[in-house]
């Protein structure tokens, strides 16, 4: 069976022209798609039903039993921690968020460990942002700040930059001027117009320094900055300045550098200058794939995106004490559940060590680096193949992504909604 | 009065204790003072060995003094007006909150946010300070407003970001942009440090060690002399952050 215009389930770009052959409940081929969303939408690895750990090895459980087990852990706990939802969709998301509220837990998603620090800006100084259609229409100046999207987002470049024909941009390779600031030469500075090579740590004092020149100011720029010479700074300056329409796309290289969130406030407050000359927008390159909705989710229903606190009964959030990293860091938790992510894998060793001390449940659908320090683990369907719901895209468009064909495990939405209604029983509210 | 408070050992002693209770004026009325252990409401008493000695007919007669293991408490002092709370070792995170009087004196090392949004009072902290130190709540405009914050170690990330008003005084070293986003205050800083005052707005920070990367948007306005720690140094006077029509000023040791 052929299915069109399939929204892809891997990173925060969401295209949705692919299109798959499906045949025995298992994607065969897949058109249109890059090569990460091949390998997420054609693999085969999944884990067959839940696993406990007992006594060094893993043993079969029933999904019932894994659910109870699960309701009982947090119920115990005195600081559960809900960590993940990046790659689920929001139906599942919002029961997480009652979940944690009606428990009393701290819920955080992925943005700890990539885009808070630009939400924490955003919340200084607002967000000059656009969807990826008008970038692709409009914009005749792009500019990638600590980004590589040719590695990270494969066809952000070909869907809504450097190779997207627009309505007012009818050539793209050619009208657009691409600019890639990064610490190192990388696929994506290959087919820049301007690279910009940047000391490591040196993209706060490099964006004041535009700041500066776009202000008028550029006479006090000293001969380098940051490794950058000041012609090459006036340079940039001036094919922003003379731009129609620019787009800043900023990556990791800029959230999690030194400053943080205050690189992203430094980069806005530049494009906000900018918009005293000309149109300029930015917006973050997000990566995990549902991750601006989680942040969606998490901010309508408790008003905070992410790293949210319900210990006292009401929404407390203060990234750097309530963010997951922080908190295991500490020691504080004694006890996680993990939806959709693998912070095994991707969080401080310190952290994954007190994840293997706690009891850990993990909800996925494979076999992954915080298997290894979970004591329980229930696989689920993949949104966007055998599951369904609504994802938002990295620049906060809602998608609604279709089942491929009906599959045998259940979905997130089934597993919490579960487990919501064993930890409310036993709550008796 | 004078009010002791000795943490009993827990179970999980790296769950945090929040005890924005923990403030003078609540022990002179002999409140039913509870504190909060992870998501659960405990009674002081199930936390503290608790001694009270001596009369008080006012806040500013009692002192609260805290033993035992007191670097997982957080929020002591939030709100405080009065009196005066002595720390023996180490205090969590948001120790005096939004205190506008009294007195806070900490032993040992404090956590993150000491002295947030202060408004009034005086904080001495004879060990280091975390992240965030006198500054501002996330998304806050403003951080602290006034008061004394007094660091006889070193400071992290982001001290004094945001500052307002009051004084703030790191005798040690500074991490990564200390005075970022300042508004108005002063902000002393008694060794080395990095990036200082990125984006300020207003105030004056006086630097006696080393600032590295010193950013490019700050002018140089000449040189003047100032007094620390009963010697004269001559300092490079710089106006700045020119990258936010900044009307602060930076003095840094020559």
């Amino acid at each position: 069976m052929k299915v069109e215009d399939v929204v892809c389930p891997f990173c925060g770009c969401l295209c949705d022209d692919l299109v798959v052959e499906v045949e025995n409940n298992r994607v065969t081929s897949v058109e249109n798609g890059c090569t990460l969303a091949n390998e997420k939408l054609m693999e085969d690895h999944r884990l067959k039903n839940p696993i406990r750990r007992e006594r060094g090895s893993w043993k079969d459980v029933s999904y019932d039993a894994a659910i109870q087990e699960t309701a009982e852990i947090l119920l115990d706990a005195d600081r559960p921690l809900l960590y993940g939802w990046s790659g689920t969709h929001g139906e599942a998301q919002s029961v997480g968020v009652h979940l944690a509220e009606l428990l009393g837990a701290v819920i955080d998603n992925t943005s700890t460990v990539c885009h808070g620090p630009s939400i924490l800006a955003i919340q200084e100084v607002g967000h000059p942002g656009c969807t990826l259609g008008q970038v692709k229409n409009r914009a005749d100046v792009i500019v990638y700040w600590g980004a590589n999207p040719i590695d990270a987002h494969p066809r952000h470049m070909s869907r809504y930059t450097t190779y997207a024909d627009g309505f007012f941009v009818k050539d793209a390779f050619k009208e657009r001027k691409v600019i890639v600031i990064d610490v190192r030469k990388t696929e994506s500075s290959a087919v820049a117009n301007e690279f910009v090579k940047v000391d490591q740590g040196g993209d706060y004092a490099v964006l004041s320094a535009l700041r500066a020149i776009v202000r008028g100011k550029g006479d006090l720029i000293p001969v380098k900055v940051a490794g950058v010479t000041r012609e090459q700074l006036f340079r940039v300056a001036d094919i922003c300045k003379n731009a129609k329409f620019g787009a800043i796309f900023f990556g990791l290289g800029l959230t999690m550098s030194p400053g943080k969130n205050k690189n992203i406030r430094n980069a806005i407050e530049l494009t906000e200058e900018l918009n005293r000359h000309t149109k300029f927008t930015i917006s973050p390159m997000r990566g995990h794939w549902n991750v601006y909705g989680s942040n969606e989710v998490f901010t309508w229903i408790s008003g905070y995106p992410y790293a949210v606190d319900f210990a006292r009964g009401i929404a407390f959030y203060n990234p750097g004490e309530t963010t997951s990293v922080d908190i295991l860091r500490r020691g504080e938790c004694d006890a996680c559940l993990v939806v959709a992510s693998d912070p095994g894998a991707h969080f401080p060793r310190a952290c994954a060590e007190h994840l293997a001390r706690i009891p850990t449940v993990q909800i996925d659908p494979h076999v992954n680096a915080t298997t290894h320090l979970a004591t329980l683990q229930i696989p689920v369907a993949v949104t966007g193949i055998d599951a369904e719901g609504t994802a938002y895209r990295m620049d906060g468009v809602p998608i609604r992504t279709r089942k491929l064909y009906e599959g045998t495990y259940p979905s997130d939405l089934e597993i919490l909604g579960k487990i919501y209604a064993r930890v409310k029983e036993a709550k008796g509210s | 009065m004078r009010v002791i408070l000795k943490t009993r050992p827990r179970a999980k002693p790296k769950i945090p204790i929040e005890a924005e209770t923990i403030i003078p004026q609540n022990f002179l009325r002999k409140n039913d003072i509870r504190v909060y252990e992870g998501n659960k409401e405990r009674k002081l008493e199930d936390l503290f060995y608790v001694t009270t000695e001596g009369p008080a007919v006012s806040p500013d007669q009692v002192e609260v003094i805290l033993t035992g293991d007191t670097g997982v408490i957080k929020r002591v002092g939030e709100y405080m007006n009065a009196g005066r709370i002595i720390v023996e070792g180490d205090i969590g995170m948001h120790c005096g909150n939004f205190m506008s009087a009294g007195e806070i004196i900490i032993r040992g090392n404090a956590d993150s946010w000491l002295g947030r949004e202060m408004r009034g009072g005086v904080i001495r902290c004879e060990g280091d300070a975390g992240h965030y130190c006198a500054a501002g709540y996330r998304g806050e405009k403003r951080g602290m407003r006034g008061g004394m914050v007094e660091v006889l170690g070193n400071a992290g990330d982001f001290a004094a970001e945001y500052l307002s008003g009051g004084e703030v005084h790191i005798h040690g070293n500074c991490a990564d942009l200390p005075g970022v986003e300042m508004r108005g205050g002063t902000l002393t800083i008694g060794g080395d440090c990095l990036r200082p005052c990125g984006n300020m707005t207003g105030g004056t920070c006086r630097i006696f060690g080393t600032a590295h990367q010193f950013l490019p948007t700050f002018r140089r306005n000449g040189s003047e002399v100032a007094e620390y720690g009963g010697k004269r140094y001559r300092m490079a006077v710089y106006r700045g952050d020119i990258a936010n029509r900044g009307k602060g000023t930076v003095l840094i040791r020559e």
